[in-house]
């Protein structure tokens, strides 16, 4: 069968002031009808550049200026723009990354529809309305005939995406691109969305690019992959062969990055050095040499080129590793082994203390204003009554979804919001209660880490400066201690004593991750809220900082609150998980109990929404996740505040709000009046059965 | 005669913010090696690092367009000041000989309808409009930061309430009391200053107001609170810092618009009185001989030609300055 | 959004009361009260008193501003002696002249403006746009009334296009039965409007031009027109209708100088002649009208942006 789509040896470059990006650098891929195929690809990788040449859509300054690209046979590289037009939207449909800012904010939904149909058909005003209406029902909205003239805002994110989707697929193009589709969404939209575009790839009979930075999101969805690095692809294989037996030293630095595969055993991430190549003056040689493990002198002076054993797995290494067709393990393979275990193996910290921080009944409620004297006339219920115990020496991960309440949570730790009601009770002290100097006397003992860094970092300061301010604002040591402790606590982040001349924008993601993160150290607190501190990272970086976090609360005996909608990261780190939703606490129990047997519904459908970088264990879970939208958080539903998408809903579920209740004598404890396991010591059939 | 600050100029040479914006993924590419990685690894010595003010300054002074502009104000200042010392012209007594005298060799640029000296009337009267643009600019970015500050950090119903007297304020056009209030009080050089400050601030609270509200929600000010600092730290080390740029661009704007302002009121006779002049006040000569049959152009051209170009010179600088702020900031 | 319009009607009534109360205290800055400048240097002081007690200056201040509100609400601006008009009649016979002015100058400087800011941002960094920005920053550097006075000498005294003088009508239909007159005044006062409006709307385009959903209507596949104009321009045009709002003041000042110049027998001359004169009733009046107008200027900014913007309408 030819392929629908054949991009050969694509070059694709952006003339920017200082000199020319060869973002895309000798690329070739096919997709054959009917399947997906994944890009997948680290910050600056090419991938989507490569998605965009497709069909002509790059940036000001980017043009393709080698390769060819087919569609169907017939060249579509080198056409006329007014030819190109024919193909956009039409034979190729394409789906971008935010969907609330990828959707024209004065225009009606129905309208914007509509006019894709328009574009490439004859047909009269109504008529598109129609079918704008058929391809709304067709990616899962429900209602679609009302909701035609409402506005893009009026929708919520997931929504907005199938809005998105039915845009691209009104014509029912053969093809269809999606660059980060989810990556903007919650994990358990997500994987509605994912579902819905597999599904109607099926039905249209269509072939789907899919390019995203995401493993697991390959691994359940793609027929095929191509992993990208620095403007060429570096291994190419069907999902199974690429997860079973990565060739490639990227690929398989990748996975040895990731934190599902090592949360198991607790071993130490593996964490790629350095940083992707400038691509500018791309370096001779292999692109990936500086920072890879087995490179030999001759992987610096010749580029290699994509090639296999079989057809179907090719990659660009002149040493790769994992198994050969004939069955042995090349030398490399065994170094590789060897470098993973040589970290030390004990590396978290050892069974928690005593508990140093406890909320008990914690509210946060926002009040909502509307009308001339701005009145309030509700209030959204953030934080709606919630306890849980933090041990001394221990991480505590408290996971959800957007609007779960747990950035809140940890902004009320640090007084950064007054709590409405509940205690905080840090020792012997209320922190819900504390202001002035108290709050600024506690400030020693609890720090926060920002999500974005460099928000957080003041960009008109130099580094040393924003080091020393702590210590500067709570009068601690002379200048030159101040210094002295600067230096040591760049040491201990990993970063060089030069940083304190610089400016926050001379550094990148990852280091600035880390001077955050040395700033809520330098008054050597006991306890450290993260929020989100490694979200926005790539995942060879987010190695670096997470290996930086463990090792440093083992050596200076640190606590943890990590706040984070990634499951897979908090329960690598976490000795204790807290699940929210919608500003309940629904479960909380010690990691692996929690992870493996979890007894709240929502939990259950949040581990399954989460893609696993395991392409087996992917395909399993095809029936689980999270049906439904999020409610308002301004009127909660009654009772148990899933029960508007759990499965296992009956009345008592709207009546009666699920107290905590215990499941092991661990402190494994959820909220649901059908849970998933046995509860301690109930002994009726309420239980429903464990899935 | 506008007080509307123009929108952000793509100035020549620095248009890569534009492109920075589309492309996000190789915003990485630009800092993949920064001067701290490159280090760590071995590879290129480090770059020396540089603060905000010398890196504004180096993109200023690429932008070619500004550094001729930074030329012809200083060109401009030098001529009204120093020019007097060169060229002696007596701007204090009349001379009813002289009137309306057509350029010559003894008078370059001619004379006015009492004889002054054309060109010698040009310095002191650039004088006075300088001076009052630079002063009356001066105390409206002043005293309307200081207010804008103070409502946009406390927030709250004292800030509305602050926001609506600007409103207020704003909503009044403003020609018209600044030609009842030049009626009332006998203009001279101070009070003029102090009547178009007293309009002009409005415009700066506004914005500067904004700018402290969007700088208060930024987390590294909050960072402080965690830190324990007071509100006080964070309002002085770290929003007015980074709400200088701002400052100093308004500023800018400022002085061509008061300048512009002056010489309205001078057209009209309502501006500073003889023998104090602006450049103003000396057009206003030309509209009264503008109808005759012969042309006095030297009435109109030269004051005319020295308001336009020391604004044009100021806006360029201004917008400049706002580029090498801006663009900087953004760059990660 | 009628909840949204009602609270903006709330905010305009309060600053309305600001701004009338500010203005009637300024008659109270005149040296002595407004009576002696009325009367002239030569009044007694029983006469000054006696027109003191007539006019109601010697009662307390808020007294005096309620009568005056009162009075205004009846459309009684009072009276000017050195005219001897009601300034309400003057209102009527000059303002609808000053509109003509102003909105013909307006309107053309839209619709120069508009078109050729997109054009700049569309045709960024050529020679075009290098040219038109030249010209725009020409316009915030030169005052309206050197326009003014540029024109006249250009068009009127050296070549006689145009009559260097504004049509002397008595009424609005008089003025624009004589469109010669009308164009140097209202190119003068659309220059510098122009150059304003140029350039928000060139960088209010080139801000949309990298918004996301230009990106997604290109891969739906439209063409740079439909892009353009299907989408961009209502986007860009909400920066213009804010500006448009907040314009009066502007509009004017603009007005003032250029029937000063041209002698156009208008609302702003007459406020000129009052200002030399003193007579202060003319002033007041006029002050407040233009204030009104500009307050409901920015309230139907804000309803022209809700009605553009959306998000503001349904949130």
């Amino acid at each position: 069968m030819a392929p629908l789509l054949e991009i050969e040896d694509l070059h694709t470059h952006i003339v920017l002031r200082e000199g020319t990006v060869r973002a895309v650098d000798g690329v070739s891929l096919y997709v054959d009808p009917g399947e997906t195929l994944g890009i997948v690809g680290e910050s600056g990788s090419g991938k989507t550049m490569t998605a965009l040449s497709i069909m002509d859509l790059l940036p000001v300054g980017g043009h393709i200026a080698d390769g060819s690209i087919h569609l169907d046979g017939r060249q579509i590289s080198g056409l006329s723009d007014e030819q190109m037009r024919n193909i956009r939207g039409n034979e190729i449909g394409m789906i971008f990354q935010d969907p609330l800012t990828s959707l024209n904010p004065t225009m009606t939904v129905g309208r914007q529809i509509a006019e894709a149909v328009q574009l490439h058909r004859e047909v009269s005003r109504e008529q598109a309305m129609d079918r704008a209406a058929e391809v709304l029902g067709l990616v899962g909205l429900p209602r679609p005939k009302e909701r035609l003239d409402e506005y893009p805002h009026q929708f919520s994110g997931g929504m907005r995406q199938r809005v998105m989707i039915a845009m691209a697929l009104a014509c029912e193009p053969k093809l269809l691109i999606a660059d980060e589709p989810t990556t903007a969404l919650d994990v358990t939209i997500q994987k509605q969305i994912l579902e819905l575009i597999d599904g109607l790839r099926q039905r249209l009979g269509m072939s789907v690019i899919l390019v995203t930075h995401d493993l697991g999101v390959i691994a359940g969805r793609a027929d095929r992959v191509a992993v990208m690095y620095a403007g060429r692809i570096a291994e190419t294989t069907s999902t199974t062969t690429l997860f079973a037996n990565p060739r490639h030293p990227y690929t398989e630095a990748l996975f040895h990055a990731l934190p599902d595969k090592a949360a198991e055993t607790r071993e130490r991430l593996y964490s790629i050095p350095g940083a992707p190549p400038d691509l500018i003056h791309p370096p001779q040689g292999c692109r990936f040499a500086p920072r890879c493990r087995y490179a030999q002198a001759h992987c610096r002076e010749e580029e290699p080129q994509l090639r296999g054993e079989t057809v179907g797995h090719t990659f660009a290494c002149f040493y790769p590793v994992g198994e050969t067709e004939r069955g042995g393990q090349r030398a490399p393979a065994a170094a590789a082994a060897a470098a993973r275990t040589e970290a030390p193996a004990e590396h978290f910290a050892k069974v928690p203390g005593e508990v140093v921080l406890a909320t008990k009944d914690l509210v946060k409620d926002f009040p909502v204003t509307s009308g001339i004297l701005q009145r309030r006339v509700g209030s959204v219920s953030a934080v709606a009554g919630v306890s849980f115990d933090i041990r001394h020496g221990e991480t505590f991960g408290l996971v959800g979804e957007s609007g779960c309440g747990k950035t809140t949570i940890g902004r009320l730790m640090v007084g950064l919001e007054k709590a409405t009601a509940g205690t905080i009770s840090f020792g012997t002290v209320d922190l819900a209660g504390v202001s002035g100097r108290e709050y600024r006397r506690l400030r020693r003992k609890i720090q926060y880490m920002f999500q974005d860094s460099y928000a957080s970092l003041d960009p008109r300061m130099r580094a040393g400066s924003i080091l020393r301010e702590p210590m500067v604002v709570q009068g601690i040591g002379s200048r030159r201690e101040q210094e002295r402790s600067v230096t040591e606590m760049l040491e201990n982040v990993g970063l060089p004593g030069s940083s304190v001349e610089r400016y926050p924008h001379e550094f990148s993601g990852g280091q600035r991750q880390r001077l955050g993160f040395a700033r809520a150290l330098m008054l050597r607190p006991e306890l450290i809220v993260a929020d989100e501190p490694v979200s926005a990272l790539d995942v060879s970086i987010q190695a670096q900082v997470l290996n930086m976090m463990s090792a440093l609360q083992r050596d200076l005996g640190l606590t943890y609150l990590f706040i984070s909608h990634d499951l897979a990261v908090v329960r690598y780190l976490s000795n204790h998980i807290g699940v929210m939703y919608l500003g309940k606490l629904v479960e909380v129990g010690p990691a692996e109990e929690v992870y493996l047997t979890p007894a709240h519904p929502y939990t259950r459908g949040l581990i399954d929404s989460a893609p696993v970088a395991d392409p087996v264990a992917e395909k399993a879970k095809v029936k689980a996740g999270v049906t439904g939208e999020l409610p308002s958080a301004i009127n909660p539903p009654s009772g148990c505040r899933f029960r508007t998408r759990c499965p296992f809903a009956q009345e008592v579920c709207a009546e009666v709000e699920p107290p905590l209740r215990p499941f092991s004598e661990q402190g494994h404890m959820a909220a649901c009046h059908f849970p998933l396991e046995v509860p301690l010591s109930l002994e009726t059939s309420l239980a429903a059965e464990p899935s | 005669m506008t007080m509307m600050i123009p929108p952000s100029e793509e100035t020549p040479g620095a248009g890569l913010a534009e492109q920075e914006l589309i492309v996000p993924e190789l915003a990485e590419q630009d800092s993949a090696l920064t001067a701290a990685e490159a280090q760590e690894r071995g590879l290129a010595p480090s770059v020396k690092s540089r603060s905000m003010l010398r890196r504004g300054w180096e993109v200023f002074r690429e932008n070619k367009l500004a550094l001729a502009s930074l030329g012809l104000a200083l060109f401009m200042i030098g001529f009204c000041f120093l020019g007097p010392l060169f060229y002696h012209t007596d701007q204090v007594h009349t001379n009813l000989e002289n009137v309306l005298c057509p350029p010559s060799a003894s008078h370059p640029l001619g004379c006015d309808n009492v004889g002054y000296d054309v060109l010698g009337r040009l310095m002191i009267a650039g004088q006075t409009s300088i001076e009052v643009g630079v002063a009356a600019a001066v105390v409206a970015v002043l005293f309307g930061t200081l207010y804008g500050a103070l409502a946009g950090f406390v927030g709250g119903p004292l800030d509305s309430l602050m926001m609506r007297l600007v409103d207020a304020g704003l909503s009044i056009p403003y020609i018209t009391v600044l030609i009842i209030l030049s009626v009332i009080f006998h203009p001279n050089k101070i009070t003029m200053i102090f009547v178009i400050a007293a309009f002009y601030w409005l415009a700066v609270a506004r914005l500067i107001r904004g700018e402290t509200l969007t700088l208060r929600t930024r987390e590294y000010v909050q960072a402080v609170k965690v830190i324990g600092g007071r509100k006080s730290r964070a309002i002085t080390r770290h929003i007015v810092p980074n709400a200088i740029g701002t400052i100093i661009v308004q500023g800018t704007f400022a002085v061509a618009d008061a300048i512009i302002i002056l010489a309205g009121l001078g057209f009209l006779g309502l501006g500073v009185q003889p023998p104090d002049t602006d450049w103003g006040t000396m057009l206003s000569g030309g509209l009264t001989y503008l109808q005759s049959s012969q042309s006095y152009w030297w009435l109109i051209y030269p004051a005319g030609i020295c308001i336009i170009l020391i604004c044009i010179a100021f806006n360029f600088i201004g917008d400049a300055l706002r580029d090498a702020f801006e663009t900087r900031l953004q760059r990660r | 959004m009628v909840g949204y319009l009602i609270r903006r009607i709330g905010q305009a009534i309060i600053v309305l009361f600001i701004v009338t109360v500010v203005t009637l205290a300024l008659v109270h800055l005149f040296p002595g009260g407004p009576i002696p400048a009325l009367l002239g240097p030569r009044a007694t002081v029983a006469q000054v008193a006696y027109y003191n007690h007539l006019y109601g200056f010697d009662q307390p201040f808020y007294l005096q501003y309620i009568k005056w509100v009162g009075q205004i609400l009846h459309g009684n601006f009072g009276y000017s002696a050195k005219l001897n008009i009601s300034v309400a009649a003057l209102i009527a016979q000059d303002l609808p002249k000053t509109i003509v002015l102003v909105g013909l100058g307006t309107i053309v400087s839209l619709a120069f403006g508009i078109p050729l800011g997109m054009y700049q941002a569309v045709h960024r960094y050529t020679a075009g746009d290098y040219a038109l920005t030249g010209v725009a920053f020409l316009g915030y550097a030169t005052p309206t009334f050197f326009v003014a006075l540029l024109l006249v000498e250009w068009f009127a005294v050296d070549t006689h296009f145009f009559p260097p003088f504004a049509p002397q009508s008595s009424s609005a239909l008089g003025v624009l039965s004589q469109p010669r007159a009308l164009v140097l005044p209202v190119a003068a006062f659309a220059f510098v409007l122009f150059a304003l409006w140029s350039r928000y709307m060139r960088s209010s385009v080139m801000d949309n031009l990298v918004q996301d959903y230009v990106r997604t209507a290109r891969a739906k596949g439209a063409g740079e027109r439909r892009v353009l104009w299907g989408h961009i321009f209502r986007n860009s045009l909400t920066s213009i209708v804010t500006l448009l709002g907040l314009s009066l003041p502007t509009l004017v000042a603009g007005a003032i100088f250029i029937e000063v110049v041209f002698n156009y027998p208008g609302m702003g001359l007459a406020f000129y002649n009052a200002a030399l004169n003193v007579d202060y009733q003319v002033l007041l009046g006029f002050t407040v009208l233009a204030t009104v107008a500009t307050i409901v200027g920015n309230l139907l900014a804000d309803i022209g942006y809700a009605i553009l913007d959306p998000r503001v309408r349904y949130s």
